[in-house]
Formats: C-alpha cells, structure tokens, sequence
C-alpha cells in the first residue's frame, strides 16, 4: 500500500493548497482588469511595454509638439491677418489719393489745398497703419517690435519733417510757405524731388527719420522643420550677398509721394511747380501700390502655408494619437471578458475548496 | 512448530503493529507540515517466522529537492530586482497622465515628458517672444526638468541604499540558518551513528536549506562514505562554488553603507574573505535575492544613475551660450550647477565627466525671476557676460529687438541634437541619440528591464510553485492513504488478538487435558 507512487500519489497538503496560488493570481489578475476597465488604458504602462515606453513617449512628444507648433500658429497668423489688414487699408488709400490726383486741376480754386489735405491725410493713414499692434507686437517692425516701427511724421518733434524742410531750404533758400518759393521753376522743382528730396526716403536717413523697424525678418517654425519668414516691413530687408541694394518698400515710395503732396501742395509754389510735385508723385505711387501687391501676395502665399501646414499637422495628430491609443489602451470588450472568466474562475476556486474539505475518509468510516 | 513459537510471532506482530501505528500516526500528524517527508515503515520477516520493522524509511527525493532550491532562488533574484527596479519605474511612468495629451503640456514626472514641456514652453516662447509670461513658463518647465532629474538620482540613491539594507539583513539571516543548520546537521550525523531515527533532523536540514536558497543559490553534497566520520554530513556551497557549511558554518560577513550617493561603491559581501558579490569577486553568486539585491545596487541602479547624469550633463552642454558668432567659449547657460555657476568662466564638463550632474544641475540664477534674474536673457543671449549677446538689436544700440528669435530657434534644435561629444556609452545607450531621444531610451532602457525583470519573476515563481508540488506529491503524506493504512493496521490488530485469544484457549484446553 506504501508503495503507491508516481502520478497517482498526491499529497494532501498539495491536495489542501492547490487552489491557493491560482486563486490569488486571479484576485490579483482581477483588479489590474478592473483598473484597466474603468481606465481603458493599461493599469500600469511601462510594464506593459517595456522597452517600447521610449517609442511610446516619443509618439507622446510629437503629438505634444504638433499642438505646440499649431497653438503657435495661431499667434503668427494672427500676426500676419493684422498685416495684410493694415497693408489692403494702405492700399485703399492709395487708390484714393491716385483718383483724387487724376481729378486735380492745376490752377483751380483751392488746387494746393486739395493737394496738401490729399497728401496729409494719406500720410497720416500710412503711418498709422504702418504703425497696427497684433497683442503687444507692433507687425511692421520685424524683430524690432517693441515700439512703433515709423515715426509720427506730424508730432512737434519729428526728425523727418525737419530734414524736409532742411532740404528745401538748402535747395532753394526759403520754406515752402514763404512766398519766396512762388519763384521755383517746375524743372527745379522736379529735380529737387528726384534729387535731394528723394534720398530723404531711402539708405540710413529713412532708417534714422523714418523707420525704427528691423531689417532681420522674423521667422516663425510653423510645422516641424517647416520655417517661413512671417514678417514684412517698412524698412527694407538687409543687403545680402545675392541683393546688396534690396528694393525700396511700399511704404518708402508711398511716404515720398505722400510727404511731397502734403509738403508742397499747399505753399506758395507756382501752378507749374505744382504740376511737377503731381506729375513726380504719381508714378511713386504707382510703384507702391506694386509693391503693395507683392507684399501682399507674399503674405497671403505664407498665410496659407500657416493653413495648410495645421491641416497637414492635425491629419499627423489624428493618426500619431491613433497610434498612441494601440499602445495604451486596452481593448474593453477583452477586458471585460477577461474578468467575466477571472470571476467565474474564483467562484469554482471556491466551491472546489469546500468540496475538497469534504473529501476525508473520517467522515466516511463508522465511528 | 509449538505454542510457544506462535506466542513470539503474536508478540512480533503486536509490536510490528505498534511500530506501524506510530509511523502512520506520525505521517498523519505532519500531513499539514510544508517540507515533511513521510515515513515508511520496513517490515521484514524474522527468525521466528514472525515480522519485525527492519527500519523506517524517509521518502525523499533529492533532484525535486534540488529543482525547488534552484528555482527558489532564481525567483528570489528576480523579485528583489523586479522590487527595486519598479521603485526607479515610478519616476518615469507618466502612464496615468497618457489622457492628457490633448493639452500641450505632459502630465507626469518623467525626465523625457519634462525634456518635451519645456520643448513646448520654448516653442510658445519663440512664438510669442515679446511675452514675459511665456520666458517665465520657460524657466518654470526647466525648473521642472532640474526637479525631475534630481527626484530620478534620489530614487536611485534609495534604492540602493534599501539593496544595501536588505543584504545586511540577508546576510544575518543566511549567518542565522547556516547555525541553525550545523545543528540540525549534527543531529544527523550523530542519530546516524547511534542509529535513532533522524527523519525528522533530516526534514529540518531540507527546510534550512530550501531557506537558505531564498537568500542566496545553494548546492549541497552528502557524505555518504559509512568510513568517513562525518557520515551522513551535509555541506553546502554558493551556487558559485564558495563553501558555506562543512562541518562547521562558515562566516558570512557584510559592512553596510548607509548613505548612497552617485559614484559611491557599496561593500562587498564575503565568505572566509573571499567576496562572493561585486566587481571584485573571483566567484560571484548568480541568484538568491542576495544576489539580486547586489546586482541592483552595483550594477542597474548606477548605470540609470549615470543615464541621468548624462541627460544632466547634456543639458548643460546644450544649452550653453557660446555668442552672436557661435565662436565664443561655451559657457553655462539655462542649466549649470552650483559649482559651475559660482566659478565664472568654469565651461560646462565634459559628456565623459558627468558623474553628480544629475543631483547637481540646477535653473541658471540669471534667468530665474525667482532668484532676481532675467528670463528674457534666454531671448537675447548675454546670461554669462555682454559678449554672449545675440540679439541684434542689443548688440547694435543696447535696445533689445523684442521679437528676436534667432537664439530661442537655436535652443530648440538643441533638444534635438547630439550634445557635443556625444553621449558617453558607459552608461549603456547610443552615444549618438539626440537628447530628446536620449531620454526617451533611458526610459525604455529602465522599462525594458523592469518587465524583463518581472516576467523572470512570475516565471521563476512559477517553476518554484511547481517543483513544490512536485515535492511535496513525491514526497508528502496522503491522508486517504495514511487512514487506509490505519484500518489495515487495525484488523491485523484485531486478527492478532483473535489469535492470541485462539492460542490460549489452546493452551488453556492443552493444560486441563493435561
């Protein structure tokens, strides 16, 4: 009888605690499927993926990085909205000054007058726009945007109508508003505009009477490794190896044109003179509302790299998070058959346990 | 054959009889003792025709014994490095943070999640650079990344110096079963001698040693030369070959460390000198949770240390100034250290000297509005002397350009860009990764250990549960078949009296007849 062995042989301490083990890695396994249901992601993730957390959390820096890059976006088109808005109510101007030109006639009631009210009131709407703020960044100023990138023409001090009025000056020996000036052939006129007056408007006096903006563009990472230049200005970009001369802005030829009309407009000069300011100013316009265009266009092209990099960025966001779910999420429907099997598998765990306490011949044999 | 013979094969049965009763009685007294073996009892037919116990025999079987003590501590090992290393897990596992990612900051403690904050936090600055809260978010996500870093190097250090505890208390424990055991051992040797039954010290001697290989891998021979006079002796070796008991116990010795701090090397573990654990040790020990405990305190946990000195270190590279042109000394920039900061002029260490950094690194006061400095300084360059400067604007006419943001776009691709140098390969990862990437491998590294760890674990504990079984079913008791043996030994009883009954009426017939 001793001598049965092998497979048929079990002891009945095993026999009592064979259903101990299993029974507490099913409690065990229970909460973990509990947790991961009422979670629906994996109750603890790095054990889950092991060396695959690094993967995990670079899929979890992108998606981080995308939605940094596109709340960003919102700033630099904000920005950039403000700009092109400034630049189509330049344009408008422009345009009304132009059809206001074409209907001057010289030597009518008032013909200076309604050149200088033209002149000043372009110039006045030029600055100002020049001068819009997107939050606390003012969008004409490149880099340099912590103040308003062109001088107030009409305040007391200004730097610019003092050299105006310098150069003047210098050409002919008197103001434009003394009577004096009434002796100024239309040809001197002209060949001051094109001469002293207009290099005024461009090298270092512009940037020292006019323009406090940056040459240095502001540059702005709309999508990763994706970066445009987001900024246009009233100074010119800086001379570079491939563009050493970098073509006068809008906002140069617009201030020359308009400064001339509001300047010598309403003086004493002659009608002829008169003539030659308009005939001068005229073609500057022309060019400005060029270069406005161009200015504009390049814009809008960046704008909508800033539309169609977000909609590239959320397609990227939408299957980076597709993937980030395949990693931690756990699939419900398992999760929750898993525990409908954990829980059946207790109870039998139970209920073979008190049938195996039953299982002992002294309950069997007579007393 | 005469009466009286049968009267001494009545009295052999009676005795054989008791002599089976107490074995059964004994098996099923220890039916619920995990590691008793039970005992068989060996009739044998004697001189008289009747039936002696020749001897009682303990089922036992040594290979089982030895599968349970290898896996044991196969199992221990594992646990003890699973236990520590999902300690250092916690610091990385930003697992209940996975559902925020819809916003642009990362919940969560881990360096990696901190390195993408504050990726963030310099992307938003560089979007809004005139924005004196989005520099301040700056160094708050850089303090976060110091404060990570930092919290990673003192989980390290504690889980070393909790290893460095356990094994003193392994060792005392491993000193206190060995003496146990020399003298269940000498129970033995001396019951075999004299011929008593030494079961039950042999029982003792298996359950010391299936102790023992919970705290340290254990093999063990038997003296079996009946010449020898330590007949019946068991010694035991380290599953490296170093003797722990022969004859005598020998003296396992351990000085602990109390306080770990990066670079420090922990004692060795010795046996009659000889280091059993450590780089130092000729015949180091592969499992037991001795062994465990110093393969995390020696090796893992430094070398997640030095993964995070080598972020630290990285960091600090990085982000260092080096001027408008890029020409100039690399100096300290967002991130230095203490001892960098109040030595001007001291350049940024090495990739291959970054042993402390972690624990050390720190914000750079000059930016931190919290200490008096100038976040914007981050914008426009200059945090180590005017020379550093970069804005433009500054440079030209001591004015910033505020919507400058050259050297924030500069910093950014520093996150993902090799340090200079590249990461040394010491600590175990590619020296090439770019930081941002660095990271996230020393998370994966950890992780990846961890699970390894953990699945070692369940599978050992696995393999130990059932070489148990398979023990305790070779070599434990069946109550069913203990009981049966009982009613068997009862009517042999029974009959036996019968028979003594029957034999001297005979007697009794034979001496009226007389």
């Amino acid at each position: 009888m001793m001598t049965t062995m092998g497979a048929n042989f079990v002891s009945t301490h095993y026999l009592a605690n064979s259903l101990v083990q299993p029974v507490m890695r099913a409690q065990s396994q229970l909460t973990t499927a509990m947790t991961e249901l009422s979670t629906g992601q994996y109750a603890d993730l790095g054990l889950q993926l092991g060396d695959q957390s690094g993967y995990e959390l670079s899929l979890k820096e992108q998606v981080q990085q995308l939605q940094a890059l596109t709340t960003g976006n919102s700033v630099v088109a904000s920005t950039m909205s403000t700009a092109q808005n400034a630049l189509t109510s330049i344009a408008t101007s422009a345009q009304t000054t132009m059809q206001n030109l074409a209907g001057w006639t010289p030597g009518s009631i008032g013909a200076g007058s309604q050149l200088q009210l033209s002149g000043q009131t372009a110039l006045q709407d030029l600055i100002s726009s020049a001068n819009a703020t997107s939050g606390d960044v003012y969008v004409f100023g490149r880099i340099n945007s912590s103040g308003p990138p062109m001088a107030d023409y009409y305040s007391p001090a200004s730097a610019a109508k003092t050299a105006v009025d310098q150069a003047f000056q210098t050409e002919f020996g008197c103001l434009p508003t003394d009577a004096a000036a009434a002796n100024i052939t239309a040809a001197k006129m002209q060949s001051f505009l094109i001469g002293p007056f207009a290099t005024l408007f461009s090298g270092t006096n512009w940037t020292t009477d006019w323009s406090s903006a940056s040459s240095t563009n502001t540059t702005a990472e709309i999508a990763q490794g994706q970066t445009v230049t987001t900024s246009t200005s009233t100074t010119p970009t800086a001379s570079t190896a491939t563009d050493p001369n970098p073509a006068p802005t809008a906002f140069q030829r617009l201030a020359e044109a308009y400064t001339m009309l509001a300047e010598f407009g309403g003086s004493q000069l002659s009608s002829a003179a008169q003539q030659a300011v308009v005939t001068t100013a005229q073609p500057l316009i022309l060019q400005g509302q060029t270069s406005l265009t161009n200015t504009q266009a390049a814009l809008g092209a960046t704008q909508s790299q800033v539309t169609d990099a977000n909609n590239a960025m959320s397609s990227q966001l939408t299957i980076l998070q597709d993937q980030l779910g395949n990693f931690d999420n756990v699939n419900a429907t398992t999760t929750a058959a898993q525990i409908t099997r954990l829980t059946n598998q207790i109870q039998m765990a139970y209920e073979l346990t008190s049938r195996l306490s039953q299982l002992n011949l002294a309950q069997y044999l007579p007393a | 054959m005469s009466l009286s013979t049968a009267f001494n094969v009545i009295s052999s049965a009676f005795s054989v009889n008791a002599a089976q009763t107490a074995v059964v009685s004994n098996n099923i007294a220890n039916a619920g003792t995990p590691g008793y073996s039970r005992e068989i009892a060996n009739v044998v037919t004697n001189g008289f025709g009747g039936a002696d116990v020749a001897s009682v025999t303990r089922v036992a079987n040594a290979a089982l014994l030895e599968q349970v003590t290898s896996s044991t501590s196969q199992a221990a090992t594992q646990q003890a490095i699973s236990a520590g290393l999902s300690t250092l897990a916690q610091t990385v596992n930003d697992s209940w943070s996975a559902s925020s990612t819809s916003g642009a900051n990362q919940n969560g403690a881990s360096p990696s999640a901190m390195l993408a904050n504050l990726q963030s936090a310099l992307t938003t600055y560089a979007d809004s650079p005139t924005s004196s809260s989005a520099a301040d978010a700056v160094v708050t996500a850089a303090q976060n990344v110091t404060q990570s870093l930092k919290a990673g190097d003192a989980a390290v250090n504690q889980v070393r110096e909790q290893a460095d505890q356990d094994m003193a208390s392994s060792v005392s424990k491993i000193n206190s079963l060995l003496s146990q055991f020399a003298a269940a051992n000498n129970a033995v040797v001396i019951g075999l001698k004299t011929g008593a039954n030494v079961s039950s010290a042999e029982d003792t001697r298996d359950s010391i040693v299936t102790q023992l290989a919970q705290q340290i891998g254990v093999s063990t021979t038997i003296d079996t030369n009946p010449k020898d006079q330590a007949c019946g002796s068991e010694s035991i070796y380290t599953d490296s070959g170093v003797t722990l008991f022969q004859d005598t116990a020998r003296t396992v010795s351990f000085t602990p460390t109390s306080t770990y701090a990066d670079g420090v090397i922990g004692n060795a573990v010795t046996v009659d000198g000889v280091p059993i654990t450590g780089a130092a040790s000729p015949m180091p020990i592969q499992s037991g949770a001795l062994a465990g405990y110093a393969a995390l305190r020696d090796t893992l946990a430094p070398q997640y240390q030095a993964q995070l000195d080598q972020i630290a270190g990285g960091l600090i590279n990085a982000f260092a100034e080096t001027g408008p042109s890029g020409s100039l000394t690399p100096l300290p920039g967002l991130f230095t250290t203490p001892s960098l900061f109040s030595t001007p002029g001291a350049t940024p260490p090495s990739m291959s000297a970054t042993t402390g950094l972690g624990a050390a690194i720190e914000v750079n006061p000059k930016v931190d509005p919290s200490q008096g400095g100038d976040p914007t300084k981050l914008r426009d360059g200059g945090i180590n002397s005017p020379a550093y400067v970069t804005n433009p604007g500054t440079i030209a006419n001591g004015t910033p350009d505020t919507s400058y943001t050259g050297g924030l776009q500069q910093l950014i691709s520093q996150i993902n860009a090799t340090p200079k140098g590249g990461f040394d390969t010491s600590a175990g990862l590619s020296s090439s990764s770019s930081l941002a990437n660095y990271t996230n491998a020393s998370v994966s590294w950890l992780q990846g250990e961890n699970q390894q760890a953990s699945n070692n674990a369940d599978y050992q504990n696995a393999l130990a549960t059932q070489a148990t079984s398979a023990l305790s079913n070779a070599t434990g008791v069946n109550l069913d078949a203990e009981m049966t043996n009982m009613l068997n030994l009862e009517n042999t009883y029974e009959s036996t009296a019968k028979l003594l009954t029957t034999v001297t009426t005979m007697f009794s017939s034979l001496l009226q007849a007389a």
